[in-house]
């Protein structure tokens, strides 16, 4: 039983870790600092550690991706994340395949074993 | 809270400078947020804060995660080739190292355990040396040419099938055992050459111990042909590599040696032109030795051996050069007849 878990548990990483990316851009049409977007994304039932958001959000700032500012006007200076004119187009069409994606597996799933 | 700063350092550290400002103030403010979250503002303990820490993991991985990219030395894509670069330097080395220990022995047998002494040495020294040099090209390699090599990766995205090259006739494919032979004998030669040239001639025993050599070769001109045996025989060596790299017989490996072979007629012409190379005095020495009487018939037919073998050296070298060049076309030819 243990073994089936740890299957599970490796397999379930990797989709996390694949559906991860278009999680964080879909909250960020607004600007959020890091950890406002863990507990937004918490909130919304979706499980991200913050030792994987930070580094993932300034990775897509250098893809061009995001954008950032720091605003040092609040109680501790915040770095601020923001969809880049290139991240909303990239968002747009990553939507649209996942949709596709969703559907055919979707397919797949009612229809096991070609019975 | 000094815990705070050790771990922000602890994982800046390990990152590139120009990023490590940034990233330290957000960090500070996640865990400083963490810890908000967890207790009443001002009274923030010990507890609450390594519990923060352990749910942000490992700084090293932390710092991993950043980065983005594993770090290494010698990257996968290198890692083959390194190991059997590393296999033939210190196959190489074994060997020289070894051959050494049997001259001397021949040489000087009541002094074996001197031998044995500088064979330890040499090895503690010499393997090392081998391993380290071979890693530290490689690592350069990986440090300059991984950029390089993602632009030659791409560049291959663009592969067709019919790109995929004929599979060779097995008269024309590179024996890897036959091109790692002949790296390991070349190098066998040039330390032969290039360290004991002395040793390089006829040997003279007297009452079972080695007395003293007679040179073959000119030692105080030596220097001079010692750079093109050198060249000669590294060439040898860059050939047997890339019959290693493309794995059977080439038009271009074909031409490589061409090239390289009529480089070496011509220095070898050169030699013979002025054969300086070769011991003014060795039929004097070899009389003075005692081996043979001036004016005997033994001495009429070594002097016209001495005199012609330079002649005829010439003529079987450049007999197994062009030999060399013959082989590689009819193994190409071969290996293309299954198209």
């Amino acid at each position: 039983m243990s073994d089936t878990n740890e299957h599970l548990d490796k397999l379930m990483q990797e989709l996390r870790r694949g559906t991860l990316t278009i999680g964080v851009l879909s909250q960020l049409h607004e600007p959020q600092y890091g950890y406002s977007l863990v507990a937004s994304l918490e909130e919304r039932n979706f499980q991200v550690e913050a030792g994987t958001l930070y580094p993932l959000l300034r990775r897509l700032e250098k893809q061009g991706l995001l954008e950032s500012k720091w605003d040092t006007n609040e109680t501790r200076p915040r770095k601020y994340y923001l969809l880049s004119e290139t991240g909303k187009e990239v968002f747009e069409q990553l939507v649209e395949e996942w949709k596709n994606m969703v559907g055919s597996l979707e397919n797949l799933l009612q229809n096991k074993g070609g019975s | 809270m000094e815990l705070i700063e050790r771990y922000i350092y602890a994982v800046t550290h390990r990152l590139p400078q120009s990023q490590r400002e940034d990233i330290a103030k957000e960090l500070r403010g996640l865990i400083e947020d963490m810890l908000e979250e967890r207790g009443q503002e001002g009274h923030v303990t010990e507890k609450q804060v390594e519990e923060v820490l352990l749910e942000l993991g490992e700084p090293r991985k932390l710092a991993e995660k950043y980065r983005g990219t594993k770090r290494y030395l010698i990257g996968p894509e290198l890692f083959d080739h390194y190991l059997m670069v590393l296999k033939i330097a210190l196959i190489s080395a074994g060997v020289v190292i070894g051959a050494t220990f049997i001259i001397q022995v021949t040489l000087d047998p009541p002094s074996i355990l001197d031998s044995f002494i500088s064979l330890i040495i040499s090895t503690v020294n010499g393997l090392p040396m081998a391993f380290g040099w071979t890693t530290l090209v490689f690592a350069v390699i990986q440090f300059v040419g991984t950029k390089q090599l993602n632009v030659n990766l791409q560049e291959k995205k663009s592969w067709k099938p019919s790109d995929l090259p004929v599979v060779p006739d097995p008269k024309g494919r590179v024996k890897r055992g036959d091109a790692i032979a002949g790296i390991v004998f070349y190098t066998i030669f040039i330390a032969i050459f290039g360290f004991s040239n002395e040793y390089f001639g006829v040997w003279f025993f007297e009452d079972g111990k080695f007395h003293h050599v007679i040179p073959f070769f000119n030692e105080d001109s030596y220097g001079y042909y010692f750079l093109f045996i050198v060249l000669m025989f590294g060439f040898g060596i860059i050939k047997e590599c890339l019959k290693l790299i493309y794995g059977r017989w080439t038009m271009k490996i074909v031409l490589f040696t061409t090239i390289v072979n009529i480089i070496s007629c011509i220095g070898l012409l050169f030699i013979i032109a002025e054969p300086a190379i070769w011991n003014p005095n060795f039929m004097n020495q070899l009389v003075e030795s005692g081996l043979v009487v001036a004016q005997s018939e033994a001495y009429d037919v070594i002097s016209f051996i001495w005199e012609k073998s330079t002649f005829w050296l010439f003529i079987l070298w450049v007999f197994g050069l062009v030999w060399d060049i013959v082989d590689g076309y009819i193994r190409v030819r071969r290996s293309k007849r299954s198209e």
